[in-house]
């Protein structure tokens, strides 16, 4: 057995894990077994299972979502105009009776909802949700409504990952923890990407890198990722052309698609922001209608010319890194995706906005470098690498994600020549859209639905306290090798209360007047203060160190030393409870 | 960061772990195995439609339908995004329509993955002739050339070269288009067909004792190749071997009577055997017949462009032409030229000068007239 080998050939290495009692009763393998899958390894093996499970589940949706397109749409590209107006249109009827009936939890956004598990539902999913989102993002997609598949995925993760820590009855903590684990696999999958989905869900989700999760999500979204190829292949989602950066003044070229990427992030979130509270609010008959009507539109959209603007669009995205488009068509096709994504996100339809926003980008990127190089025919342009460094922008824009954006484009192109437009554009898109709509779409969502979720964005900005904040100056310090004597009169020379005693081994003790004064009346005047002070060491800090750290030592001594970290015998400071508290008091008014 | 877990739940994981790895396990399994059986269908269903599109764009590629071949190929595409011959029709349908931006990127693409498809690089020298961008046109041609291809390699190569010359000789690349042709003459065979599209294009060049090569072996390979024949006759014609672009010309214009540039040339080659008094192995008799009639012509000639006459012989400015024909005259006759025989060149000469003049002055010759100055041509060697 494979778990066993792997137990035995650990047995050495977790020896140091056993009890006297268990060493004294010899190692059984059930015994080994046991020091072996301990809770935290057993969290990992669990993790690999949610990845192949939520891969599985990924596969058999996309597969959903294939034969509801073919049996929807059919199975052509030139589909009649009628068919492509009726067939949201009644796709969103439908839905909207599951939704409203059978799966209410279906609306809104996978990722606030997989958030809204971890931080108030201690990671409680209902399966319920991940079948539901099943069928009516297949079907929703599979009609034409403009949404994408991987937020879904994303949800459909969590879920089954929530579904079996609760079959397993894990810890309140554990749960918390496996939703963004089913979250990373699921994501994976869909997007076939797994460093972005482990950073999307670092990033998003969960908002800090632990440790402790790090390697849980990563095995998800490699295990997920591993299953879907097995079934999918490993192409990437668009068939990537030859990228390259001819020349670094080209750079320029893509900071103009950073701005416009941006400005176009900001109309497209405030769009969504602005019209969903309006149609939430709107009656409750109205939400029967809302996703056929967004549908109807869809439809008629597609129907005048622009049908590339139905489901996810991912073939059209890579058609548009081809060249098949003119830049003018492009142009266009992103500003009826932002409308056409709009509309069925704000009816409730159930779907995602990933694969929007990367179309969306995709035909900016392209259209803005078409435009750019008619207007200087000298400019190096390939409509594949404006085309994937606008979906990187949309995604930094948009999704406000600075990092996954980044990786999310390396990892679909292979291509790392491609890194530095990336990272130039999609810096002026993140700096623009943050400028002018602070709160992410993410945010906005969650509060939208009454959530007080913990925004990543801010989290990312906050403004950390540090030791060097509150400390303040030290008076002179007194060495080891000094008598009292000396002290007591460095202490008549200075105006502090406490001194800092320098110890060898780099120990630092505090040593207060009074004590002193105490000290010398009991005849210890001529004794060295290493003599006198040795058994009362106290901690240190150093002076980059965060705030919170302080607070652990500043409840048992009155004030600890700071000290430099590369010379662990100079002291920059002391640092007090009333320091430290004083800091943060200051902190708030500001 | 993980916190402890309770005692509880601690015990519980270490006396379930390892049945609950088993059911996970089996339940994974059998969770693939149901995905194993829906994945087979589905990819079954796309391949099926896969072929049904591609069938039908192939089908109307080769119609030349090409508006309804696109959205076909797109739509196999949509089940097999990466097929190289799904996308290579597309580009193919494409360039049907003239759109050659589109095509281009398509091509362009699968050149990438498939730099050594002759197809591709084929296609995108076309695309380069089309942008009138002759570097590239001939790289890709070369490319090309040198790919592998499909099925017959060597027929692909040799059309490959033949559409890389046509273009070659269209920007009037003849340099380079003479260099491919004697690579292409080695490969071409015994085909009719295509030796004689060979002659023509050395014919073009003109590149005559090459093309009358090429237009013998077509001739061999068929004796009726009309093509061959009226191609060897002009190419006999130009290399000045009249008897032998008489005989060529002859058989072509009988199995070809509407060809007019044939008859043409046939009249004059025949004029020229028939007037030529240089020609070896003739005898003294018919020789002096020859001049006698050339001369006549020549003074014919001299009559209906007066003016020609009126300008004075090269090599004796004080004299005009006609005085001067008019002084040989009398003396150029059978009996004359045997006693004299020096006369005939004297005779001769002139007739070549006023032909020349004529020509000069008054435009289009008569074949008779053609003929003359083709064998003045032959006799002074240029």
């Amino acid at each position: 057995m494979r778990w066993l080998r792997f137990a035995q050939s650990s047995t050495a290495v977790e020896s140091d894990t056993l009890t006297k009692a268990e060493f004294e009763a010899g190692l059984t393998p059930a015994r080994v077994l046991r020091s072996v899958f301990r809770e935290e390894r057993f969290f990992l093996v669990l993790s690999v299972f949610i990845g192949v499970f939520s891969g599985l589940a990924v596969v058999c949706f996309r597969f959903a979502i294939e034969w509801s397109r073919i049996y929807l749409l059919g199975s052509g590209v030139d589909v009649p105009h009628w068919r492509l107006i009726l067939t949201p249109a009644l796709a969103g009827a439908v839905i909207a009776i599951i939704t409203i009936h059978i799966f209410p939890k279906v609306r809104g956004s996978g990722v606030n909802q997989t958030k809204a598990a971890v931080y108030i539902y201690n990671g409680y999913i209902p399966f319920r949700t991940a079948i539901g989102k099943f069928i009516t993002s297949s079907v929703a997609i599979g009609s034409g409504h403009s949404l994408g598949p991987e937020d879904p995925s994303l949800q459909i993760g969590a879920a089954l990952a929530s579904a079996i820590g609760r079959r397993l009855k894990l810890s309140r903590d554990r749960m918390r923890l496996l939703a963004p684990v089913g979250a990373a696999a699921g994501l994976a999958a869909a997007f076939n990407a797994p460093i972005s989905a482990v950073l999307f869900v670092i990033e998003e989700v969960i908002g800090r890198w632990t440790a402790g999760i790090l390697g849980s999500v990563v095995l998800s979204a490699v295990s997920s990722v591993v299953v879907t190829r097995w079934f999918l292949g490993s192409e990437s989602l668009f068939g990537i052309p030859s990228v390259e950066l001819r020349r670094p003044s080209e750079l320029i070229a893509y900071c103009v698609l950073g701005i416009v990427g941006g400005l176009a992030s900001v109309v497209f979130s405030s769009g969504i922001g602005a019209l969903r509270p309006r149609f939430m609010r709107l009656p409750r008959w109205t939400h029967y209608l809302q996703p056929a009507i967004a549908g109807l539109l869809i439809g008629v959209i597609a129907a005048l010319g622009a049908p590339q603007v139905m489901g996810a669009g991912y073939e059209y995205i890579d058609e548009a890194m081809h060249g098949q488009f003119t830049w003018q068509f492009l142009a266009m096709l992103a500003g009826l995706k932002i409308i056409a994504t709009m509309l069925s996100f704000v009816s409730g339809t159930p779907g995602g906005m990933f694969a929007p926003t990367l179309f969306i980008g995709a035909m900016l990127g392209a259209a803005v470098g078409g435009a750019e190089h008619a207007l200087l025919p000298h400019l190096q342009y390939s409509a594949g690498t404006y085309a994937l460094v606008g979906m990187g922008v949309l995604f930094a824009g948009f999704l406000r994600a600075p990092m996954t954006s980044v990786f999310m484009v390396l990892e679909v192109s292979g291509n790392y020549t491609i890194i530095v437009p990336v990272i130039v554009a999609n810096t002026f898109a993140y700096v623009i859209s943050r400028s002018l709509q602070p709160t992410s779409i993410f945010d906005t969502l969650s509060r939208q639905d009454g959530l007080d979720l913990p925004s990543m964005e801010e989290q990312r900005e906050e403004s950390i306290l540090r030791v060097e904040d509150a400390m303040q100056p030290s008076g002179p310090v007194l060495n080891a090798d000094e008598e009292l004597d000396e002290a007591l009169r460095k202490f008549g020379d200075s105006s502090h209360l406490a001194l800092m005693v320098r110890l060898p081994g780099h120990e630092w003790a505090r040593l207060t007047h009074e004590q002193a004064v105490a000290m010398a009346k009991e005849g210890k005047g001529a004794l060295t203060l290493g003599s006198l002070v040795a058994d009362s060491a106290v901690p240190y800090v150093h002076p980059d160190q965060a705030l919170d750290t302080v607070l652990r030592y500043v409840d048992r001594y009155p004030s600890v030393p700071v000290v430099h970290r590369a010379d662990l015998g100079k002291l920059e400071g002391v640092i007090s409870q009333a320091d430290v508290l004083k800091c943060y008091r200051d902190f708030r008014e500001d | 960061m993980f916190t402890q877990p309770n005692k509880l739940e601690f015990s519980r994981y270490l006396r379930h772990e390892s049945v609950t790895i088993a059911l996970l396990s089996m339940g994974a399994v059998a969770f693939f195995l149901f995905v194993t059986g829906i994945s087979s269908a589905f990819f079954a269903q796309q391949e099926e439609l896969a072929k049904r599109w591609s069938m039908r764009g192939v089908s109307d590629l080769n119609a030349g339908h090409f508006a309804e071949a696109i959205p076909e190929f797109r739509a196999a595409l949509l089940y097999t995004r990466d097929d190289f011959n799904f996308r290579l029709g597309l580009a193919q349908a494409l360039m049907g329509l003239n759109r050659t931006d589109e095509a281009y990127n398509y091509l362009v693409n699968l050149r990438t993955q498939h730099p050594e498809n002759g197809l591709v690089n084929l296609e995108l020298a076309r695309i380069a002739v089309a942008r009138n961008d002759t570097q590239h046109a001939v790289r890709f041609y070369h490319n090309a050339i040198y790919a592998s291809w499909p099925g017959d390699e060597e027929k692909q190569e040799r059309g490959a070269r033949f559409e890389l010359i046509g273009y070659l000789l269209k920007i009037n690349a003849k340099t380079q288009a003479e260099s491919e042709l004697i690579s292409l003459a080695g490969l071409v065979g015994q085909n009719a067909q295509q030796q004689a599209r060979l002659g023509n294009f050395f014919l073009s060049i003109p590149d005559n004792e090459h093309a009358l090569a090429a237009f013998r072996r077509s001739i061999e390979a068929d004796a009726h190749n009309t093509s061959a024949l009226a191609g060897a006759g002009a190419a006999a014609f130009n290399l000045q071997q009249y008897p032998l672009a008489a005989r060529y010309l002859g058989r072509a214009v009988a199995a070809n009577p509407g060809d007019a540039v044939s008859s043409e040339n046939l009249r004059i080659a025949k004029f020229v055997v028939q007037m030529d008094p240089f020609q070896p192995k003739i005898r003294a008799a018919e020789k002096y017949r020859k001049v006698v009639a050339d001369f006549s012509a020549g003074g014919t000639r001299l009559k209906s462009c007066p003016v020609a006459g009126t300008y004075a012989a090269p090599d004796d400015p004080t004299l005009d032409l006609s005085t001067e024909w008019n002084k040989l005259q009398a003396q150029v006759t059978v009996a004359g030229l045997r006693s004299n025989p020096d006369l005939v060149d004297t005779a001769m000469n002139l007739v070549f000068t006023i032909e020349r003049q004529a020509n000069d002055w008054c435009g289009k010759p008569a074949p008779a007239d053609a003929a003359l100055l083709l064998v003045a041509r032959l006799r002074e060697g240029s």
